[in-house]
């Protein structure tokens, strides 16, 4: 359990060449769940753009227990950064997941249809294959594009705000689909977040963003009621 | 019943006028599925008329160095290659501008419509002879299709549908979410390039057999249409492709029986098909609802 799986060594992120964050370093090991907390604008979408690939860093190094090529991250994007003009099955959205080892020019294969729905069935939607992505409700969109993370059949799965703009219920079913990923099949999850109370109840550490850098510890450490007072102030007690 | 026989006979006297509409018709909605999905419909307004400019200048180009010794086939390959370098130096310019520039889109498209309209009429202002051609152009004559032209056509629009499918995974992964491609490793940029290349290929060769117009009205009204009435990506392509093709057949017949141009009467019946299927499409839903309310 203390196999590296990703290395953040030094590293300086930002943006036309002005560092945002600076000499970031931690290891997340395999089948770790980490939360990436810290308060607005304090670059935790930077961090987490740095670690997908989708900006380059401006020093030091980010490296991964695996082959990015042949096994790809899985990226869980908040659900309103894609466009409902385009018109996808919940299934078709799967298959992009499972299309991703597919060469161009190659079709898709039973096997990776296969695949699909069975990533599909993994979030319990199985019976929602056949309906418009646009037409689901907030979390099974979300659910959907975990199945379709899961599709690319990855070591890590990174998730941006998953819980994000979705009734309770609706998060209890992500946390639990998250959760029983981490703890049955030992996949390696990497959540942004700013629900203090679920990174409290199901995440084992917390890398913390503010002031530019980037600090990673326990989540009993990096969420004890004393250092949140520090960060948020005094309301931060009753969170 | 006669007219439509006519057409239908192998020695029609307009059959690759026909032909050539048919084809624009059906590859056109298929490169235009990406301009809606993209939400770039105004570009496929300045496209056009950007290719149009450079036939235009093909002209200039013409009339200035006096080249007039090597026929017809000649000045159309001059015109194929202005119309085709325009189309696609324009569509790098607003690809560079979009990642790079301050203004907003629409602006840009707004700016490059209004450039392209003003030069194809200035390229052409001091040839009579250009003039009346860029004229013919922008009508969208498209009965003066020859057999030469329309084996060209079928080629290249068969060899751009023939793409559009076989890539349709990675161009629409890249066009559906471009961050996740990007995680996957898959080079967006390429794949946007070959996008745009295929976008100017079909616009420019739209824009030289039926004109801007008609190829603005293709490449935007049949995709509008099968949104409405399409639940996936392979259905979307394949109805807007379809009605494109049954409408110029549609628009050549209209244009044939009533003595009417063809580009516009294309047009126009996209427009009234959208409206119609847009209309029949809000009935449905609301004697859904009202049902679903009982």
């Amino acid at each position: 359990m203390t196999d590296p799986l990703l290395r953040v060594d030094d590293v300086s992120l930002g943006y036309d060449g002005r560092p945002v964050l600076e000499h970031i370093s931690f290891v997340v090991v395999r089948g770790e769940f980490a939360a990436l907390l810290g308060p607005n604008g304090a670059g935790k979408t930077t961090l987490f753009r740095g670690i997908l690939g989708l900006i380059p860093p401006l020093a030091g190094r980010i490296d991964y227990g695996f082959n990015r090529r042949e096994t790809p991250p899985g990226y869980v994007p908040q659900k309103e950064s894609l466009d409902p003009i385009f018109p996808l099955t919940a299934y078709e959205v799967v298959l992009m997941g499972a299309a991703a080892r597919v060469p161009p020019l190659w079709p898709i294969g039973r096997e990776r249809r296969r695949l699909a729905a069975e990533c599909l069935a993994r979030v319990g939607l199985s019976d929602a294959a056949e309906e418009p992505f646009w037409t689901l409700s907030g979390g099974q969109k979300q659910r959907v594009l975990i199945a379709r993370a899961l599709a690319v059949e990855p070591q890590l799965l990174l998730l941006d705000e998953p819980t994000a703009g979705v009734d309770p219920g609706a998060e209890a079913a992500i946390v639990d689909v998250i959760t029983r990923l981490n703890r049955d099949r030992g996949l390696t999850v990497l959540i942004v977040s700013h629900h203090l109370r679920l990174v409290r109840e199901v995440v084992g550490s917390v890398i913390w963003v503010e002031d530019g850098s980037a600090t990673k510890g326990t989540t009993a450490e990096m969420l004890s009621t004393e250092r949140l007072a520090d960060v948020f102030g005094a309301a931060a007690r009753s969170l | 019943m006669s007219i439509l026989t006519e057409m239908l006979s192998r020695d029609f006297l307009l059959r690759d006028a026909l032909v050539g509409s048919i084809l624009v018709g059906l590859v056109c909605p298929l490169v235009g599925v990406y301009f809606v999905l993209r939400r770039m419909i105004f570009l496929g307004v300045a496209l056009p008329q950007l290719s149009a400019a450079g036939v235009a200048f093909a002209f200039m180009l013409k009339s200035i160095t006096g080249v007039h010794q090597h026929g017809e086939s000649g000045e159309r390959i001059l015109a194929m290659a202005g119309s085709l370098g325009f189309a696609l130096v324009g569509l790098v310019v607003l690809a560079a501008l979009e990642r790079h520039g301050r203004e907003t889109l629409e602006a840009r498209i707004g700016i490059a419509y209004a450039l392209a309209a003003a030069t194809s009429i200035l390229f052409v202002a001091t040839d009579p002879y250009g003039e009346a051609e860029m004229t013919r152009l922008l009508k969208g004559d498209i009965v003066t299709t020859t057999a030469t032209n329309l084996r060209l056509l079928m080629a290249v629009l068969g060899s751009v549908a023939i793409a559009l499918v076989a890539l349709r995974k990675e161009l629409l992964l890249v066009s559906f979410d471009r961050d996740m491609a990007v995680v996957l490793g898959k080079r967006a940029a390429l794949w946007d390039t070959v996008l745009y290349l295929l976008i100017g290929v079909t616009i420019s060769f739209g824009v030289m057999t039926a004109g801007p117009l008609v190829t603005f009205g293709f490449l935007v009204a049949p995709p509008l249409t099968a949104r409405l009435v399409t639940r996936h990506m392979l259905s979307f392509s394949a109805v807007a492709a379809g009605l494109g093709a049954c409408i110029a057949f549609v628009g050549f017949y209209v244009a044939y029986r009533f003595d009417l141009p063809l580009g516009p009467t294309d047009v126009a019946l996209s427009i009234v098909v959208l409206v119609i299927v847009g209309v029949l499409r809000e009935a449905v839903r609301s004697v859904r609802a009202r049902r679903l309310r009982r």
